[in-house]
């Protein structure tokens, strides 16, 4: 419908969308603020994710590739490579937690040209800045008990959580994970286009840890089973053994599809699966694990989205509802990142997990 | 007296009828009419309302009325609920489910519920809908809206409405459903940030069922915003205006009373309330209304509309019966024994009075239940003695089990099952409006008549009325039902019943033939209120009695017989049982899916049913009340005993057992305001949610009703008081 006042109304749109731009500037910069000087430099922690283990190995893109031509995926091409696995966001591997795996192109601690991140679960417990936020401020952790008026909020949060929940992962290595949120992907013919990612065993192994038929209170309730006799680090000793022993093997992929001026937003939403069948996943390249770093290399790894080639960055988000705010407010916790460089600096280096009784816990000094 | 002349005695009736026919416009004042009078013919004569204080009362509350509906047309003026949609990309949704909040049954879900999602402005207080859906058969609803709506910046709050339809109107044949807010949940704005929001499991009370009855009674909470319905604002009005001079004159009685009894004589209580019918005739006729002609007249024609039984050993008899206290609970203060009236057939005539029979206690010395007493014309003041006691009898069965159990619990049990189930179902828009407000006002009858006058001025006690009740409701079942079958043309309610049930018949029929494909659309509905109906109903009579005396079997198996001869109940289907209960009433389909035409014809029969009970069967009873129990030496609820021998058999004069002050003031009092709803008749049709073609039927039949002595203008639309 063409609008009365053509002019009026472009001005009206404009300066909304200057004032939702304005928002998602400031969200994101007092979000990064907030955490850089509550968590980062204060406890030395990363915003989640704390329990981890990283390894180093080499990927290499493979030589016949069905994704578009473009500059950094070549066939071929090796990249040293750093990955870090951690569980999310208790420091106990024996709870259901949402496991992840970064991926670094390089052997740096932090800079790369190439970094991404991705989590258990096709979907993901938040879909744009807004719900993100939410997010972080009804999480009311209590003895491993957390989100639980988030999940009964939120149908789409309760959702991701029931998919991305892993409990008694018998590695790290068979998870399957993925980037969820879309990002830019623009090859040699200048076609824009989007991308997911996802980072599966090199082997057809079947995905361990998935809960079958979680209800709300499930996914909650992450505490340890009762009777428990999985140690606290088991899947940082199995992930260990497994590296020296035989290394990790993994296949990264890529699903793409071709942008449209008249894209539904949807698309961008990373609660939405693409079809497989119009969007199939591809292989892009394989990557193995042959060497796993101590814990104080480990701590020092830290991973952004602004390591990215620009063809292949993220997307531009409009305002907090935009499903794309997810990775701008991603692009802005470089703040957060340096103070808790900073804070390792001048505090000294977080200890290691103790394999003790603490369970359930999600700090150190408990 | 037996006047000779019969078309006088005719012309004196219809004149008493119009005298004291009670006349309301509820635009106008009660105790001021027009022109600033009294209105004696109304309100009766009594000081306490008619006196400057009064009438000053009377005109704040009107300029309080005034006011008041000023104040809501100026809000509604003002902030509007606009039908328009807000919404663009519709990116986001509410979901929840919507339960019964019942404790002790399961909670079921509510289907076919609308739910409204508002927003209102800040500055401006402005209502803007961002969407609207109705919840689905498992009572879960999945509301689409605009996120980008619901959070600008000139939005102030966040509401979710959960709405109840309210009532029905019709724009020319088309009857529409308006709702009215039952619950609101509001909504933080910054809550909303995209895809689901869920409110999860509202529990709310619509149209539950009481636990505490034996019957399916719907439970209206104390907070008055949860009550599954309120009356209409100008119901409201109307009640308060007509019952507000009778309680004024009962209030004052019941003061003198407690002052000193001696103040007050049953002659003083009867002259402050408006004359009644029988006082109309007795001042115009002397001793007519002790007639035997009149007793036949009003037993057959008037509020007992007593159904004839023909005699199965001499057919030239009939019977008439009114059963008493039976096994039921009762004090030892009041008589109410068996009445068995036995008739001889007449060609063109209501049948002669013969013989009555009682069986069960007269006085308080012989307490013998199953003791017979006769009495026959030639008895001279014994007979008119057994008049009394019979007219008495019949009034405590025709309140109790015809009026009370007969259509206001009759009706309200498919008034629940109809409100919890019916919603988007044309058969919704029209049953509500014959359904309307019979639970509100049965759980005020609970208090005032039922726990209230009842105990106090008859021979059952509370219990016994329940269960009474109980029992009658295992009669009343839809499937089969028919109108009385006249005897002759004199027979005028029958005839007049049965011209009522086929002008119904026909707008069902035209009914459910224009809006077949939306009621066989929304068949689960139907299906759903079959259902609550069949297992909230009352057991089969008699099913769940036993007695080791062979007298009380047989007695209720008399009963039943009788009851199944007045109420059609012959083809009570005993199979139906839920829980091993024989349930008396028959599903009307067992699939929740239109499936066969049978169902379909069980529909029409049952709506039929519904809208015979609410409205013709109803008024017939309610609107007689005060002609026939508003003289109170000529009839009441109860006769006492008394300390004689003779018991109840005695002269009106013995004031011993006659109502003692506050029983006969109370029952003046309750007759009057009952008889006098004057608001909600088909033809006037004041809330405009009356099919125009059941109105238009009715209207063709004006003349025919008419002859029969009916007033169609004067049918109440729905059972209401």
């Amino acid at each position: 419908m063409v609008p009365k006042h053509p002019f009026l109304h472009y001005i009206s749109r404009w300066l909304k969308a200057s004032y939702d731009k304005a928002v998602l500037w400031w969200t994101a910069k007092f979000f990064s603020i907030v955490i850089a000087l509550f968590l980062s430099f204060s406890k030395r922690q990363r915003m989640s994710h704390n329990n981890g283990i990283a390894g180093r190995g080499w990927l290499h893109v493979f030589e016949e590739l069905t994704i578009p031509e473009n500059g950094f995926f070549v066939p071929g091409r090796q990249f040293p490579i750093t990955i870090r696995h951690a569980s999310a966001t208790f420091l106990d591997d024996a709870m259901n937690c949402i496991r992840s795996i970064s991926l670094k192109f390089s052997h740096e601690d932090f800079k790369s040209p190439f970094d991404i991140e991705m989590n258990t679960g096709q979907t993901s417990l938040f879909w744009n800045a807004a719900s993100f936020l939410q997010f972080a401020k009804l999480r009311k952790e209590k003895w491993g008990i957390e989100y639980v008026e988030y999940y009964k909020l939120y149908p789409e949060g309760l959702k991701g959580a029931q998919w991305a929940g892993r409990r008694h992962a018998t590695s790290f290595h068979n998870l399957h994970y993925y980037s969820k949120t879309p990002m830019l992907f623009q090859g040699i013919d200048q076609i824009k286009r989007y991308a997911k990612y996802r980072v599966l065993p090199f082997e057809d192994i079947k995905e361990s840890g998935i809960p079958e038929d979680p209800s709300v209170w499930d996914a909650a309730n992450q505490r340890i089973l009762p009777h428990e006799t999985r140690g606290r680090n088991y899947l940082k000793y199995e992930y260990k053994d497994r590296v020296q022993s035989e290394g990790a093997k993994y296949r990264l992929q890529i699903q793409l599809r071709t942008a449209n001026d008249d894209d539904d937003p949807e698309i961008f939403n990373n609660m939405v699966l693409w079809d497989e069948t119009l969007f199939p996943w591809v292989d892009i390249a394989s990557f193995k694990i042959d060497s796993i770093l101590d814990w104080r290399e480990s701590t020092k790894l830290a991973f952004s989205v602004n390591n990215m080639p620009k063809y292949l960055g993220i997307l531009p988000a409009k305002s907090i509802y935009d499903y794309n705010s997810l990775n701008y407010m991603r692009s802005h916790s470089e703040f957060a990142r340096k103070m808790r460089m900073l804070s390792l600096k001048i505090f000294g280096m977080v200890p290691p997990i103790p394999d003790n009784d603490n369970r359930n816990a999600e700090d150190w000094g408990k | 007296m037996e006047p000779n002349n019969k078309d006088s005695v005719a012309e004196i009736i219809q004149k008493c009828k119009r005298e004291t026919k009670i006349h309301y416009l509820h635009n106008d004042g009660f105790f001021i009419g027009k022109f600033w009078n009294i209105n004696h013919l109304e309100i009766g004569y009594s000081k306490m309302i008619h006196n400057p204080i009064t009438i000053l009362v009377e005109a704040f509350y009107y300029f309080y009325k005034k006011f008041r509906n000023f104040i809501t047309v100026v809000h509604d003026f003002l902030f509007p609920r606009k039908p328009k949609i807000y919404v663009d990309k519709l990116d986001s949704y509410l979901t929840g489910i919507i339960i019964h909040d019942s404790l002790s049954e399961s909670r079921d879900p509510i289907h076919n519920v609308k739910v409204e999602f508002w927003a209102r402005t800040k500055f401006t207080f402005q209502f803007r809908k961002l969407g609207e859906t109705y919840t689905d058969q498992h009572g879960c609803f999945h509301l689409n809206f605009t996120l980008r709506k619901a959070r600008r910046f000139f939005v102030r709050s966040l509401r979710i409405d959960i709405l109840l339809p309210k009532d029905i109107v019709y724009v020319g044949q088309k009857g529409t459903v308006n709702w009215r807010i039952f619950h609101t949940i509001f909504i933080k704005k910054k809550n909303l940030i995209g895809l689901g929001y869920n409110v999860h499991s509202i529990a709310l009370p619509i149209w539950e069922y009481r636990m505490d009855t034996k019957v399916p009674r719907t439970y209206v909470p104390k907070e008055p915003k949860l009550a599954p319905e309120v009356y209409d604002r100008k119901r409201v009005d109307a009640l308060i205006q007509q019952i507000v001079p009778s309680e004024l004159t009962k209030t004052k009685h019941l003061m003198q009373i407690k002052l000193d009894p001696k103040l007050l004589t049953i002659d003083e209580i009867q002259a402050d309330y408006p004359m009644n019918l029988t006082q109309c005739i007795e001042k115009k006729l002397p001793g007519f209304t002790r007639s035997d002609a009149w007793f036949e007249e009003r037993i057959i024609n008037g509020m007992n509309k007593a159904t004839l039984m023909p005699d199965v050993t001499d057919h030239t008899k009939y019977h008439i019966k009114f059963w008493g206290v039976c096994h039921y609970d009762f004090n030892e203060h009041y008589a109410l024994p068996d009445v068995d009236i036995e008739l001889v057939k007449r060609d063109n005539a209501l049948p002669k009075l013969h013989a009555i029979t009682f069986t069960g206690p007269l006085n308080a010395y012989q307490k013998d239940p199953w003791q017979k007493h006769t009495f026959r014309p030639s008895d001279g003041e014994k007979w008119m003695q057994a008049k009394r006691v019979a007219r008495m009898v019949g009034s405590v069965v025709a309140e109790v089990d015809e009026h009370f159990a007969g259509t206001h619990v009759n009706v309200e049990q498919y008034a629940i099952a109809a409100y919890r189930n019916l919603r988007r179902n044309p058969i919704a828009t029209l049953l509500y409006p014959h359904i309307k407000e019979v639970s509100l006002i049965n759980r005020a009858a609970d208090k005032t008549i039922i726990a209230g006058y009842l105990p106090n001025a008859t021979a059952l006690t509370y219990e016994g009325l329940t269960d009474r009740v109980k029992d009658i409701m295992g009669l009343l079942n839809w499937k089969h039902w028919k109108p009385m079958t006249p005897i002759n043309e004199k027979h005028t309610y029958a005839l007049a019943e049965n011209l009522f049930w086929e002008q119904v018949g026909k707008f069902i029929d035209r009914f459910f033939e224009e809006n077949e494909v939306d009621i066989k659309k929304e068949w689960f509905e139907v299906y759903s209120f079959s259902k609550d109906l069949v297992l909230h109903s009352a057991p089969v009579f008699g099913s769940d009695f036993h007695s080791s005396d062979p007298r009380e079997m047989q007695r209720m198996k008399d009963r039943f017989d009788h009851g199944c001869m007045v109420y059609s109940c012959h083809h009570i289907d005993a199979t139906q049982a839920v829980n091993g209960i024989k349930k008396v009433i028959t599903p009307i389909t067992k699939t929740e899916k239109f499936e066969n035409d049978a169902d379909f014809q069980n529909a029409k029969d049952v709506c039929k049913y519904i809208i015979m009970m609410a409205t013709f069967s109803h008024t017939w009873i309610n609107e007689q009340q005060y002609d026939d129990l508003g003289d109170i030496m000529y009839n009441c609820g109860g006769l006492r005993f008394g300390l004689k021998e003779r018991g109840v058999m005695a002269p009106e004069s013995d004031l011993t057992i006659a109502p003692d002050l506050t029983r006969a003031t109370q029952m003046l009092w309750f007759t009057n305001f009952l008889s006098r709803t004057e608001y909600g008749f088909i033809t006037r049709n004041e809330e405009h949610d009356v099919h125009p073609y059941l109105i238009e039927l009715l209207l063709d039949k004006k003349a025919d009703f008419a002859k029969l002595g009916v007033d169609i203008e004067a049918i109440e639309s729905r059972t209401n008081i």
